[in-house]
């Protein structure tokens, strides 16, 4: 009888606790951290299939004209656009098949990659994009967009491109192109 | 269930007290964590919602000046030393608001923030060469205490050091109390101080010798580094307008040292640059590539974007605070897009200097071209970049190395600009 009675009330006061400590702390909590959002691609395959392919064109470099220069290839398609992204540039990172110049310096390594939702890459990069790259604002323009370019070309979820080298945002490759806001693509870098 | 309603009539009373007890208990134990909630509250409240400040004031006492900047969060910082400026780095693992204080100060020139990823620089710019500082790191409030004092012209220097010594080792009370003992003869007339301040309506033109230190830049086959040449093509134009022009020439940096990108065009900013071209040597894979190029800044930004900031920097701006500002005010401006007002200017610029370049024999003309450089983005002033010559390419490394060239690219260089002053100055 007792506890019938009182029951209503004890809960009624955990009830009044926890809006109050809700009240006064909730305000407190931070947002999430950035965390990796891959983006779900339009074309829904069912993961059951064989895997199909799809064929993406990759920008390579010439010293000819010192232009982006298209080359295409083959990779999975995959539900997830991050996937299909990284595939991408593990092929830029492995370089030209037609003896074109290299857009990523050798020994780099693609660490890890995510898109967030509105639309921007995060690409990150081993050390070595910085440490075995030639410099000079025509080699850190190519290479910098090369990758921009590689990713948004493609990938229409994709709007712009943000390089970050060991996990870490950069001020510059080599000090030249602004690394600290993602890039917007560059069409007029690419040969004719 | 049954059973309990059978019992009501013994236990009844019992029971009622019993249960009025519990409820006066609960009510008296709600209160009491309302009323400590309550008081935690404001604590709470004002360390997850206040934003996150910097608030620099400026102020001198009898023989030295004082910058103060105060926050509500610790302030990790350290200072340096270049010339005429100090340059305090703040870290920051969120976004400051910047706060204007009082300015008043016949040691202290300007003060400017520069922004990083993860960190601010406090430029300060003092009126004499020769001084010392002392620093010291308070809290509560959080605050960073900057004494600058001039060295020759202390007449006491022992008191000069001891006030140097007490901002960095006396507690904050008696920092506090000395500092309204110390405002009183502030209004006195100043003891003579050796100022190098500028004649005024003197332009300043800034040269920006890429790289240094150990940001060596590009390399050539045969060794040689971009940062050389580019600090022997400065020296040689400052030294080609000096002759020519009426006008000041300052450079980023005169010697083999690294200066971080935001400091060149802080030091523009500071000097309230009138121009600024920075000198580079380009690179490329291979040895082929060769010629000159002259870069204007590329925003990175959509069509929207640019018309936004356009907008924004058209109407009200740091920048047009800045200049309409009371002279008391701390000279401040938030450097990040500053570059997107001069884009005109600063395309004009690179023409009329890619066209010089063009006239040089040997020299392939590469064009203007435009690129999200890091060290243009914050220039207010109408700014280029120059790529002389291809470090990489061996034919045009050994050119680079001579003094002809250099001369000549130097030359070349200061034509264009006087072309743009003569346009420019007439506007
Ligand atoms: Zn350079």
């Amino acid at each position: 009888m007792d506890i019938k009675r009182i029951l209503p009330l004890g809960v009624l006061s955990v009830l009044l606790l926890v809006l109050a400590v809700l009240f006064f702390v909730g305000g407190a909590e931070k947002p999430p951290a950035l965390a990796p959002v891959p983006v779900p691609d339009d074309a829904g395959e069912d993961s059951a299939e064989p895997p199909q392919t799809r064929t993406i064109t990759l920008f390579f470099l010439s010293d000819e004209d010192n232009l982006l220069h298209p080359e295409e290839r083959e990779i999975y398609t995959h539900e997830l656009t991050v996937f299909e992204a990284k595939q991408a540039i593990e092929e830029l990172v492995r370089g030209s098949s037609s003896g074109a110049v290299a857009s990523i310096p050798p020994g780099t390594r693609l660490r890890e990659m995510y898109i967030i939702q509105d639309g921007v890459a995060y690409v990150d990069f081993s050390r070595e994009l910085k440490d075995n790259h030639g410099s000079g604002t025509a080699a850190e323009t190519a290479t910098v967009f090369a990758i921009v370019n590689t990713l948004t070309y493609n990938f229409e979820s994709i709007k712009r491109v943000s390089i970050l080298i060991g996990g870490n945002e950069r001020e510059t490759l080599n000090g030249h192109i602004d690394l600290t806001r993602p890039l917007l693509p560059r069409l007029d870098l690419i040969a004719k | 269930m049954s059973s309990d309603a059978g019992s009501i009539p013994a236990a009844s009373k019992s029971s009622h007290t019993n249960e009025r007890n519990v409820v006066k208990y609960i009510v008296r134990s709600l209160m009491v964590l309302f009323v400590l909630l309550c008081q935690l509250a404001p604590t709470a409240a004002s360390r997850f919602q206040e934003e996150p400040f910097l608030k620099l004031s400026v102020e001198d006492f009898a023989d030295y000046g004082r910058v103060t900047v105060t926050s509500n969060h610790p302030l990790r910082s350290s200072i340096e030393k270049n010339g005429i400026y100090l340059l305090v780095r703040i870290r920051a693992d969120q976004p400051f608001r910047i706060r204007r204080g009082s300015f008043r100060s016949r040691f202290i020139e300007s003060v400017g923030w520069t922004q990083g990823v993860d960190f601010y620089v406090l430029n300060i710019k003092v009126q004499m060469s020769d001084f010392t500082h002392a620093s010291t790191n308070l809290t509560r409030p959080h605050r960073l205490v900057i004494d600058v004092l001039p060295e020759g012209a202390d007449p006491r220097p022992k008191a000069g050091q001891e006030a140097a010594e007490g901002a960095a080792t006396i507690p904050k009370k008696e920092t506090g109390a000395r500092t309204t003992e110390r405002a009183a003869p502030r209004t006195e007339t100043p003891a003579a101080i050796p100022t190098q301040s500028l004649a005024q309506g003197t332009r300043t033109i800034i040269i920006d010798p890429g790289h240094g230190g150990l940001e060596v830049g590009a390399e050539g086959q045969n060794g040689t580094l971009e940062k050389d040449i580019t600090l022997s093509l400065s020296l040689k134009l400052k030294a080609i307008i000096e002759r020519n022009l009426a006008y000041r020439v300052v450079l980023t940096r005169d010697r083999d040292v690294d200066v971080p990108l935001e400091r060149r065009a802080a030091i523009a900013n500071n000097e309230q640059a009138f121009l600024f071209v920075s000198i580079h040597a380009n690179g490329f894979p291979g040895s082929k590539a060769r010629g000159a190029e002259t870069y204007f800044l590329n925003l990175n930004a959509t069509d929207e974007e640019a018309r936004r900031l356009a907008y924004m920097e058209n109407n009200s701006t740091e920048l047009d605070q800045v200049q309409g500002d009371a002279e008391d005010d701390i000279k401040m401006i938030l450097w990040d897009m500053a570059q997107a007002n001069f884009l005109k200017q600063s395309s004009e610029m690179a023409e009329l200097i890619q066209s010089e370049l063009n006239t040089l024999r040997d020299t392939r003309n590469r064009g203007v071209k435009q690129a999200p450089f890091k060290v243009l983005t914050g220039v207010a002033c109408p700014a280029v970049l120059v790529e002389v010559a291809f470090i990489s390419n061996p034919d045009e490394e050994r050119k680079l190395l001579t003094d002809d060239f250099q001369a000549a690219v130097a030359q070349a260089i200061y034509t264009g600009l006087a072309k743009f002053i003569r346009q420019y100055a007439r506007d």
